[in-house]
């Protein structure tokens, strides 16, 4: 049929698509590396001591200096990172410092040697969470969809109306709103008093519509503007009068043609709006209790565990290269005349 | 006679702007007869386009009806509901001047005209209408229709896009189509192919056709009858011939004597041998080329040769056209006139200076020398600067320092142009697009130069305007003894003003020729082409039929081998394949580049043509 895009129905030729991909995940990974040197180097010359963390205080100074030492932590930071990178291209980001294979964060006596081989590998820690992050994420990002489209088109369809006004007031309370206060307002509200939602821990999907409420309060404002001005110049574009002149009905014009076009700019804010939504899944996991990857990453901090800190780094800035990189696939595919 | 398809009664429109309300169109009234081409013309600004939206009930605010009916076979459609005007799409159609912008720019134009089908006729199956549309791409002349039904809006020329969107606008069999302006945006051959068109078209498909032009002669070109429409009101209708034969209004009588001449007089401006006068720009062999990035590829450009090896002189006191269509090479050549660019290869000589050497002084003095005239009388000007202000900058630049002297000069250039005094102190805002095409080349004329550059400079201007213009260009020649190179498309303008003409083609001079005879003896077929294109209110002397051109210039990435016009040349045959035609003499001064122009030696005539040139 027409339109399939498998025909010659674009100028996205395959070529196009395969050298845009090899050059952008060639970029992508430097970006990755530079990331992995930075937080690398950063967290050597931060004070505290990991083995005193992981020895506990009570362990003899020989001691940690010998752990230390075997466990190559007192070479030279390049010989360091040489290693580990090493490794990493091998799929493997080391393990955990504190964490056992088994469970729950050792702590603080437990140091003899005979626990090393079972502390968990760092790979592992983050697919277990990462799954329930990707759940949070994607529920966030369609509630926030839902809402800023329905509004933002909606005011950008009558610029300077009613709804135009809403829509201008409701990102500006969204957008003042700290995510920690709703956060813990819509827990007692919707939890505590009317029982409606769970709200701490996780124990099935009914435990993500919570936390996703207040991520796409978070995301809501930028996305609503982005839209409502997008749709609005769209409008005022020639073809949409000559759309009419032409015989197309409203709907049509609207939904195929303006809408179209208007998600361009919308997917390139989704790119860099998408960084702003970690910071965001870190807080909103802590104040819920919600086993994912913010929690993780908010316990390795506090445990000094440099390997899986690394691991985070590494796997969310891997994500966030590939997510920048289907936004912009996304968006050429849109609107043909734009080239990355 | 057949029942009037159309019938437009007392019709008036307002800007209906608080504050500023005044009438755009008084109490018009015509009638369209089935099949019948009619035509408007008249100036810009006159309402025409406001008529042409009128007619197919497209008046948004801040205009607004104040009375009267357009009746569409017999109901009015001023008065029908929105959905019931949706339905009459089908039959009413409109394509407008604006091609690039009238379709979404991120879908495939041949989905677009589909998906226009199945809005107005929505029993015709998705595949029968795609089927359609390549027919009438193909019936367009569109080549490779089939491809070219998934191309996007920006894959198209303008003149394509003009083609694809007639096809739009009859691809639902409309009883009416109305054209506003529809040949503004194209080049003279590729307008005189969208005009034939919609003459075979409106034969095919019975449509009546509202033909809405700003210049006469396009109009006769189309129509059976033309409307003529001064500052809203409908001041005369008569059959075409008959109009320009004996024209009866006034507005009327002054719009046909504007006209430019093409054949019937001899150009205003005799020159004297080029024997006697010495070169004052001198191009040599000039080429540039451009390195343009590959789409879609991972390094590599390709190469765009823009000029190749022009050789020309310009004499002082001529007045030098380079003419040809878009993409030909000919803004990339005046970039290079005016050293906005310095050449890949070859030299650009002023008085014996190879240009693109100059530096610090020298430099300062061929600026002053060279003054450039801009193309869009709306763009260039600073619109917070008074009018005086500006143009004493070009003094001050140019070390002048006496604000006494300076106010005098700039009094006196205002007074050459044609400027009154009183807008020394004024901003440019409230002048119209003529003055402020004077403002333009004051500019150019505060440092005394000795040769104006103009880009297009008249292009922006309607007739009367021009007519005036050229008049105050002819002037300021004579009392200034200025050289004039003109950069244009406008034959019917180049054939009143210039006495010696460069056309390109593809980056190349293929003519050079004096005035009459380039006109009245073309020696290149791409000349005959333009010239049998170009709209003109005398009788022609080259058929159409016998040299207009098919198709639309290949790109300067791909040029053909052999001559470079072969893709498009009415008599091309086997030897322009395998050669590039030189330019050869015709005569003394007269040079042209066909295998089809005899001459013993080309060689020896290029030698000879190089050698006038130092
Ligand atoms: S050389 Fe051949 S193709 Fe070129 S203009 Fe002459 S006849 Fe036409």
């Amino acid at each position: 049929m027409l339109g399939a895009p498998n025909g010659r129905d674009g100028v996205r030729s395959p070529m196009f698509v395969l050298s845009f991909l090899i050059r952008r995940l060639a970029q992508g990974a430097v970006i990755i590396f530079l990331v992995s040197l930075l937080i690398f180097t950063l967290l050597r010359v931060v004070p505290g001591d990991p083995v005193r963390l992981m020895a506990g205080g009570m362990a003899p100074e020989a001691l940690i200096e010998e752990i230390a030492t075997k466990m190559g932590l007192r070479d030279p930071i390049v010989v360091q990172f040489g290693r580990y990178m090493g490794k990493v291209v091998q799929g493997d980001l080391g393990q955990s410092f504190v964490r056992p294979a088994n469970g729950a964060a050792t702590g603080g006596a437990s140091f003899n040697d005979a626990t090393r081989g079972e502390r968990a590998e760092v790979l592992d820690l983050i697919l277990e969470t990462l799954p329930m992050t990707l759940q949070l994420a994607a529920t966030a990002l369609a509630i926030a969809l839902v809402f800023s489209t329905a509004l933002g088109v909606a005011a950008g369809l009558n610029p300077g109306g009613w709804i135009d006004k809403l829509a201008f007031y409701v990102s500006s309370v969204f957008i003042s709103l700290p995510n920690f206060w709703l956060g813990i307002v819509l827990a007692l509200l919707l939890s505590v008093k009317l029982g409606w939602l769970p709200a701490i821990g996780y124990a099935g999907y009914s435990y993500t519509i919570l936390p996703a409420i207040v991520l796409a309060v978070e995301l809501s404002p930028v996305l609503i503007r982005t839209l409502s001005s997008a749709v609005a110049a769209q409008m005022g574009q020639s073809y949409v009068a000559i759309g009419h002149v032409r015989g197309l009905t409203l709907p049509r014009i609207v939904l195929n043609h303006a809408l179209r076009n208007a998600s361009v700019p919308l997917l390139n804010v989704l790119g860099v709006q998408f960084s702003s939504l970690l910071g965001g899944v870190i807080i909103v996991e802590y104040i819920f209790d919600y086993p994912g990857l913010g929690l993780l990453t908010i316990n390795a901090v506090l445990q000094r565990d440099f390997p899986l800190i690394q691991g985070i780094a590494i796997v969310t800035s891997a994500i966030f290269v590939l997510i920048n990189i289907l936004v912009d696939l996304a968006a050429t595919s849109i609107d043909p005349r734009l080239e990355y | 006679m057949a029942a009037a398809v159309l019938s437009v009664r007392n019709l008036s429109v307002d800007l209906a702007l608080a504050g500023r309300e005044r009438p755009i169109l008084k109490d018009i009234s015509f009638d369209m007869r089935p099949r019948e081409i009619v035509g408007v013309v008249g100036a810009s600004g006159s309402g025409k386009t406001v008529l042409s939206k009128a007619v197919v009930n497209w008046i948004e605010a801040p205009l607004a009806i104040r009375g009267g009916e357009v009746r569409f076979r017999d109901r009015d459609i001023l008065a029908m509901a929105p959905g019931e005007m949706r339905r009459l799409r089908r039959d009413v159609a409109y394509v407008g001047a604006n091609p690039m912008g009238a379709l979404d720019p991120t879908l495939p134009v041949g989905r677009q005209i589909v998906e226009k089908i199945r809005a107005v006729a929505p029993e015709i199956g998705g595949a029968e209408a795609a089927r359609r549309v390549v027919e009438l791409l193909e019936a367009v002349r569109i080549p490779s229709a089939k491809a070219r039904f998934h191309d996007y809006p920006s894959q198209f020329s303008g003149g394509m896009m003009q083609r694809a969107l007639i096809v739009d606008a009859m691809v639902s069999n409309p009883t009416l189509l109305v054209a506003d302006n529809v040949t503004q945006p194209l080049d003279v051959t590729v307008a005189a192919q969208v005009i034939r068109l919609m003459r075979e078209l409106t034969e095919r498909f019975e449509t009546a056709v509202l033909f809405v032009s700003s210049s006469l002669p396009v109009a006769r070109e189309a129509a059976s009858r033309i409307l003529v429409i001064d500052d809203g009101r409908l001041v005369e209708e008569q059959p075409t011939e008959a109009l320009i034969a004996s024209p009866r209004h006034p507005y009327t009588r002054e719009l046909v004597s504007q006209v430019p001449a093409i054949w019937r007089e001899a150009p205003a401006v005799p020159r004297g041998s080029n024997a006697e006068r010495s070169a004052v720009v001198s191009l040599n062999d000039v080429s540039q080329t451009y390195r343009v990035r590959k789409r879609g590829a991972f390094a590599g450009a390709s190469e765009l040769r823009a000029v190749r090896r022009v050789t020309f002189d310009v004499f002082k006191g001529d007045s030098f056209a380079v003419v040809g269509e878009s993409g030909c090479g000919k803004s990339t050549l005046m970039r290079l006139l005016s050293r906005l660019e310095r050449p890949a290869g070859g030299e650009v000589l002023c008085e014996g200076q190879d240009i693109s050497k100059l530096s610090g002084a020298g430099l300062l003095a061929f600026r002053r020398k060279l003054q450039l005239v801009l193309q869009d009388p709306f763009d260039s000007l600073p619109p917070r600067t008074a009018i005086g202000r500006m143009l004493e900058i070009p003094l001050r630049v140019h070390g002048w320092r006496d604000a006494g002297r300076i106010r005098e000069k700039v009094r006196a250039v205002m007074n050459d142009v044609g400027l009154p005094d009183a807008l020394y102190e004024e901003l440019p805002t409230g002048l119209s697009a003529g003055q402020r095409q004077r403002v333009n080349v004051a500019r150019a004329m505060v440092l005394d130069p000795e040769i104006l550059l103009m880009d297009e400079t008249l292009s922006a201007l309607d007739q009367t305007e021009q007519f005036k213009l050229l008049a105050l260009f002819e002037k300021l020649q004579r009392e200034h003894s200025l050289t004039y190179i003109f950069i244009s498309h406008d034959l019917a303008m180049v054939r009143k003003a210039c006495n010696r003409i460069a056309v390109m083609y593809l980056g190349e001079v293929v003519e050079l020729a004096d005035n009459d005879r380039l006109f009245f003896d073309p020696g290149h077929p791409y000349t005959k082409a333009l010239l049998s294109a170009m709209p003109t209110l005398e009788e022609r002397r080259y058929r159409p039929e016998d040299c207009l051109l098919e198709g639309e210039p290949p790109s300067p990435i791909d040029l053909p081998t052999g001559c470079s016009f072969r893709s498009r040349c009415p008599q091309a045959f086997d030897r322009c394949v395998r050669e590039n035609p030189l330019l050869t003499a015709r005569g003394r001064t007269d040079l042209s580049s066909c295998h089809l122009v005899s001459s013993p030696s080309a060689i020896a005539a290029e030698r000879a043509s190089r050698s006038t040139g130092t």
